[in-house]
This record gives C-alpha cells, sequence and structure tokens, in this order.
C-alpha cells in the first residue's frame, strides 16, 4: 500500500517536471510546477516530514509559484508566448546530464546509513524543529530572515511613488 | 497617529452600529405585495382603460371627432320607426341609432382622455382594469356594436329603401306643389351610414 | 476515521469481499463523498437562508413562490438551471486552462475538510500538524483562481484574479498570526488537542482565555477569513457592478457552479476553523457529551452561526475599495496582531 501511494507520487512530481521541461507554452510549464510541489510534498509526507510537507504546499505552491506565474503573465505579449528552441545540438547535453544522474545514483546508493522503513523516526517532528532553530541553527535562521527583510525593504522601495 | 487609532475605532464602531441597524430590519414587516394573490387597490379616477355604456350611447359622434388619434370608429344606423328598443342602462327611453360597429382600438389608443369629456351621456368612461394583455394585437381592438352583422345588413337594406321610398315622396310633392319658397328646411331624417 | 471505518464496516458487511488493500481506500472515497454531498447540501441550505435573510433586512419577501412555504426548493431549481444551461468556452480562451480551474479552485476548499474534527470521533485524518495543513491547503486556490483568469483570454478576469490573489496573500498572514496565538496557548498544532484544551464548559472556551488577546485574535481571524473568501467588504474581485465578476466573468453553468460551491466550501471551512479554535468546536455549552451524534451538531450549529454573521456583514457594509483593502490589511490587521501576538506571548510565557 506504502509503495502504491509512493509511485503514485513519484509519477506526479516526474510527469510535472516532464511538463515544464519540455512543453511549448510558458504558462503550461508554470502551472504544471504545481503538481511537481505537490508530488514533492506527498514525497515529503511519506518520510514522516509533515511540517516540511505542509511548509512546502504553503511556500512553494502558495507563494513562489504565485510570484513566478505573476512575472510570466506581467510580461507576456500579446499573443500566446512560446519558448523559443534553441538551436544547439543536444546530444552533449543529454551525455552529461545522464553522467550526473549515474553519478548521483552512485553515492546515494553506497551510503549505509539510511533509516529503513521499519524505524520509524521522530514522530512529532514541529517541536524539534523549533527548539533545532533556536538553539543549533539560530544564526542561519536569524541571516535568513535578515535578508526576507533586505528583500521586503528592496520592493517597497522599488514599488513606491516618487514623492516630489 | 491618534488620527490612525481614532480612525480604527470609529471604523469598528460604525460596522457595528450598521449590523445593529440591519439585525431589527431582520424582524420589521415586509412592504412587499405579493402580486399575483394581492393585488393593490386602483385609486378612484385612476385612467387604466375605456369603456362604453352601449346602450346609453345616442350617436353623436363628439368622441370619434375629439380623439387625436383617430382610434375611434363609428357607425349608426337609424332605428325604424316605432321600434322599441328598450330602456337605457340609466332607465330612460332609448334614442334612435343602433350601433353594427362602435371599436375603440386601445392598441391605438393614447389614454387622453379627451372623449370621455365631450360625451353627452356619460357613456364612454375610464375603468380601473389594467390586466387586458393579450397574444393578439387585434384582440385589443375592443367591439361595443349591439347589433350582429346579418341584421346590420337587414336595416341598411331597410334603410336604403326607406330613403327611396321618402326621395319619391319628396320629388311628388315638389312636382304637385310647383313653385316652392326656397327656403325650406333641409329633410334629413333619412341618415344612412357612411 | 477508525470509528468511521467501524461504522461503515458494521452497515456495510459486504465490503469484507473486496481484496484487502481496496476496503480501506473504499471507505476513505466513501467519505469524501459524504462530506461532498454535505457540503452540496449545505450550500442548498445556506443560499436560501442568504437570500432570505437578504431580504428581510431589506424590507422585503425574497423567495417565496418555488415550493410552498417561502420558496424552500428555489435554491433546487436554480440548481438545476445552472446544470442545463449551455457551456460556452470563449472561442480564444485557453482550453485546458479554462477546464481545469474551477476544479482546483474546488479541489483547495474540499482539501480542507479533511483535517477538521467535527465531532470527537468523526474526523477525515488526525494530523499532528492539523491546523497548519488547513493554512496551506487552503493556499492552493490562489492558483486555480490565476488559472481561470488567465485561461478566460480577458483583461478585466485578469485584473480580477490579481486583484484576488494579492488579496488572497495579504490576508493569510493575519490569519496565521492569530492562529499562532491559539497555538501558543495550547502548545500543539493538532486540532484535538486545541478543542481537548476548551474543555470544561462555554467559560472554557479559548475566546475567553488569555483575555483580551484571545479576543483580539478571534477578531482578526474572522474578519481576515471574511476576506479570504471574498465575501463583502471585501467583495472587489467579484464584485458585481464593478469588475463584471472578476475572475468567473466567462464562466456559465456547470462550471460557474463548481466556484459558487468551491466559495460557499470556503465560508463554512472558515466558519468551522473559528469555532474550533476559539468557540470550543464540538462540545456543547456544558462541556464535551458522551453522544456520538451531539459534537456533530454542535460543530455544524457553530459554523452555521459563523457563516450567518458573515451573511449579516455582507447586507449591512458597502464593499471596500481595493486600496483601502490592501489598507486594512497591512495597516491596520498585521501591525494588531502582531501586537497581540507579543501580547499574548509574554502573558502566557508570565502565567505559565
Amino acid at each position: 500500500m506504502e509503495s502504491f501511494v509512493f509511485y503514485i507520487f513519484a509519477l506526479m512530481t516526474i510527469t510535472g517536471g516532464w511538463i515544464v521541461i519540455y512543453s511549448r507554452n510558458l504558462i503550461y510549464s508554470a502551472f504544471s510546477l504545481l503538481i511537481t510541489f505537490v508530488g514533492l510534498a506527498g514525497l515529503y509526507g511519506l518520510l514522516m516530514a509533515d511540517f516540511i510537507a505542509a511548509t512546502q504546499i504553503l511556500i512553494y505552491a502558495g507563494a513562489v509559484l504565485i510570484l513566478l506565474l505573476f512575472g510570466i503573465m506581467l510580461t507576456a505579449r500579446k499573443t500566446s508566448i512560446e519558448i523559443t528552441q534553441s538551436n544547439l545540438p543536444r546530444l552533449p547535453g543529454a551525455i552529461i546530464s545522464s553522467l550526473i544522474f549515474l553519478l548521483l545514483m552512485v553515492v546515494i546508493f553506497s551510503e549505509p546509513n539510511w533509516n529503513s522503513a521499519t524505524n520509524p523516526g521522530v514522530r512529532e517532528t514541529v517541536p524539534m524543529i523549533g527548539k533545532l532553530l533556536m538553539t543549533k541553527y539560530l544564526i542561519p535562521f536569524e541571516l535568513a530572515s535578515i535578508l526576507l527583510l533586505a528583500a521586503l525593504i528592496g520592493s517597497v522601495f522599488i514599488a513606491r511613488r516618487e514623492e516630489s | 497617529m491618534r488620527a490612525y487609532f481614532i480612525d480604527i475605532f470609529s471604523g469598528v464602531g460604525s460596522v457595528l452600529v450598521g449590523m445593529r441597524v440591519t439585525f431589527s430590519h431582520l424582524f420589521t414587516r415586509s412592504v412587499t405585495e405579493q402580486y399575483p394573490r394581492e393585488k393593490i387597490e386602483m385609486f378612484d379616477r385612476s385612467r387604466n382603460r375605456l369603456h362604453v355604456d352601449i346602450e346609453d350611447c345616442i350617436g353623436c359622434y363628439l368622441c370619434d371627432k375629439a380623439c387625436p388619434v383617430d382610434c375611434i370608429h363609428i357607425d349608426t344606423i337609424k332605428a325604424r320607426p316605432g321600434e322599441d328598443l328598450g330602456l337605457t342602462e340609466k332607465y330612460e327611453k332609448k334614442k334612435t341609432f343602433v350601433f353594427p360597429k362602435f371599436d375603440i382600438d386601445m392598441a391605438e389608443c393614447c389614454y387622453c382622455g379627451l372623449c370621455v369629456f365631450p360625451c353627452p351621456t356619460e357613456c364612454i368612461y375610464w375603468i380601473s382594469d389594467y390586466e387586458f394583455a393579450e397574444y393578439d394585437r387585434s384582440n385589443l381592438n375592443y367591439h361595443f356594436g349591439n347589433v350582429t352583422p346579418e341584421d346590420a345588413r337587414v336595416r341598411y337594406e331597410e334603410a336604403e329603401k326607406l330613403k327611396i321610398q321618402k326621395d319619391k315622396e319628396i320629388a311628388a310633392k315638389k312636382a304637385a306643389a310647383g313653385t316652392e319658397i326656397p327656403s325650406q328646411p333641409k329633410d334629413d331624417s333619412t341618415e344612412s351610414a357612411e | 476515521m477508525d470509528y468511521f471505518i467501524q461504522i461503515v464496516t458494521d452497515l456495510l458487511p459486504g465490503l469484507n469481499g473486496l481484496p484487502q488493500w481496496l476496503v480501506i481506500p473504499s471507505i476513505m472515497f466513501l467519505f469524501g463523498a459524504l462530506i461532498f454531498t454535505g457540503i452540496a447540501i449545505y450550500s442548498l441550505i445556506i443560499l436560501w437562508f442568504e437570500r432570505k435573510i437578504a431580504a428581510h433586512m431589506q424590507d422585503r419577501l425574497g423567495p417565496m413562490e418555488v415550493g410552498g412555504w417561502h420558496g424552500w426548493l428555489q435554491t433546487v431549481a436554480d440548481a438545476v438551471k445552472l446544470l442545463l444551461k449551455e457551456d460556452i468556452i470563449p472561442a480564444v480562451a485557453d482550453r485546458k486552462l479554462f477546464k481545469l480551474a474551477p476544479y482546483i479552485v474546488f479541489l483547495a476548499a474540499f482539501a480542507v475538510f479533511a483535517a477538521l474534527p467535527f465531532s470527537d470521533k468523526i474526523i477525515g485524518s488526525e494530523l499532528n500538524i492539523g491546523i497548519f495543513y488547513i493554512l496551506s491547503v487552503s493556499s492552493v486556490g490562489v492558483v486555480g483562481i490565476l488559472m481561470a483568469g488567465w485561461g478566460s483570454n480577458n483583461k478585466w478576469a485578469l485584473f480580477g484574479s490579481m486583484r484576488s490573489v494579492a488579496q488572497f496573500v495579504s490576508y493569510e498572514i493575519p490569519i496565521g498570526l492569530s492562529i499562532l496565538v491559539v497555538v501558543m496557548s495550547v502548545g500543539s498544532l493538532s486540532m484535538r488537542d486545541i478543542v481537548m484544551a476548551q474543555d470544561g464548559g462555554i467559560f472554557n472556551w479559548m475566546i475567553w482565555q488569555n483575555a483580551p488577546f484571545n479576543f483580539i485574535a478571534f477578531l482578526i481571524l474572522f474578519i481576515a477569513g471574511t476576506a479570504e473568501t471574498n465575501r463583502v467588504p471585501f467583495d472587489i474581485p467579484e464584485a458585481e457592478s464593478e469588475l463584471v465578476a472578476g475572475f468567473h466573468v466567462e464562466y456559465s453553468g456547470m462550471r460557474f457552479s463548481i466556484f459558487f460551491l468551491a466559495e460557499y466550501a470556503n465560508m463554512l471551512a472558515v466558519g468551522i476553523i473559528a469555532s474550533t479554535l476559539f468557540l470550543g468546536g464540538w462540545q456543547g455549552i456544558t462541556g464535551a457529551s458522551s453522544a456520538p451524534g451531539i459534537g456533530l451538531i454542535w460543530m455544524l450549529l457553530k459554523g452555521f452561526l459563523i457563516v450567518l454573521v458573515m451573511i449579516w456583514f455582507r447586507w449591512t457594509l458597502p464593499r471596500l475599495r481595493v486600496d483601502q483593502l490592501m489598507y486594512v490589511c497591512w495597516k491596520v490587521l498585521v501591525p494588531i496582531s502582531f501586537f497581540n501576538m507579543v501580547g499574548a506571548g509574554i502573558w502566557i510565557g508570565l502565567s505559565s
């Protein structure tokens, strides 16, 4: 049962990714990112990382995707949007990416310390994440929030009206 | 800064006042009149549709002449001499005309009421009927005549015969009397329809 | 969910004839179908209520003809009419996006119901992160709205959908901060723990605890929830007289009825969330009772009550302009909810 659900979510993610890359219409690629994100969230959920799964949907599908879509929709030309296929040869790119894929597979399968499914891991992830963010990973947390603050101030500054 | 807080509090307060008003209106009686079941009472002298009491009409053609859009069409035939036409609606002895055709076309009528005032017997008047919509426009041409077409044809022929007879009598009188006083009142007792 | 599975296997013994791996998914499917039917019937009922309340607040009568007593079949007649309408897709519209958009919006509204606690034992899925899941899944509806606006190939629909998206995303912040106040006092994200922390009668409800911070949080949640579901006074994305129905202007018939169902399902979801977090959830006036049906009735009653207050709001207030709407969110609700959260945090920290 669990592997069945895993294969469904994996299929969803890969299909979404396929449409993102190969679709001729830019808007279709942007919207199929939604399928990819939801599939990824399902995979996180299967790994018992419930907080990360909900955060994935909230942040990626609820904010990042909207940002991408706004960027595409507000800078579109009037006719339908198509990605121009470049004329570069595709074979060297295919070979290089398959080699990288093989390298990643070798690294993953030779790692002996993965948690197996019989070890359920942590039951309540949210208190642990909260404690870790506030004690062990405090400095990256604060740096990330300063970065977001800078982005917010920058966007307000760029978008404000000039008061002369 | 103070204006900011005053704005917030007055905003919330006005919303609550508005909600109280709407809540109190939830329990007031509604003013809807549900039309097909509860009809509105028409007031006196409301001008909705014309009606003719044909028994009272004396055939004076005043309404026909007063109408600005010519929507009233009247044909009269003089009654047979000595014919008792019965009593009018106001219990007077009936006058001398019968009407094969008294049409008022309400589709053409402009509802001005100019025909109501000149009538000497008050037989054309307004009634308060407003539900006279029809599917066919020719049904809006109301017929108030009171003789059937066959009867009308019979009466026409009688009137023609009477006229011819009367003309013969007049011609005979003229020939018999020779020179007559020129100013003799015209004899228009044979009025036939147009 | 276990309770539900138990009830279903008692009622339908034929279910054991299915192969083992099909039993649980079919019961889950049955639960989903039940929720969908419940949402549809609830939409019909609440629409009748809305029209009647609107009419009586305006000193008129509302639907009176269809079905005899005060027109209670009017919404059924409207639903039948919507189903029989011609399905028009504009010739220049993007067909795939146009057809897919209502279902994504409805999906987002519908997936929230999987984690709402209807009673002590009736809950779709008892999640550790219950309220956070609800918040994140309801954000997926935004993508559907953008899809509808772009797929209509209509400038006004695109404007309406952009405004709606901006409003939706902005008002998620006060909602999140108000939920945080409750989560801080309870100490857990699970819906069941939140309801259990309000045990013990009407004066133990979350809205009266940690006064006045929880009360302000409830008001902010209610206002921001009204704004999330595009109800008046935050109606500008689907304003009937300004933007000609905004992002769903090109939709007719069945597709429009799906948007419409999604809006009413969202309203009910906001109502149930607010009553779970602040008004005691499925508990009665004197605390939780043991009969399994009573909790469901209380829950629906409280959700209904909040939806009725939203309807009352709608027929009292005029519509806010879009810049006033953004002003209310960013300059009034967000600072107040921030200070509220900080104050509640200090209060809870000091009192524990």
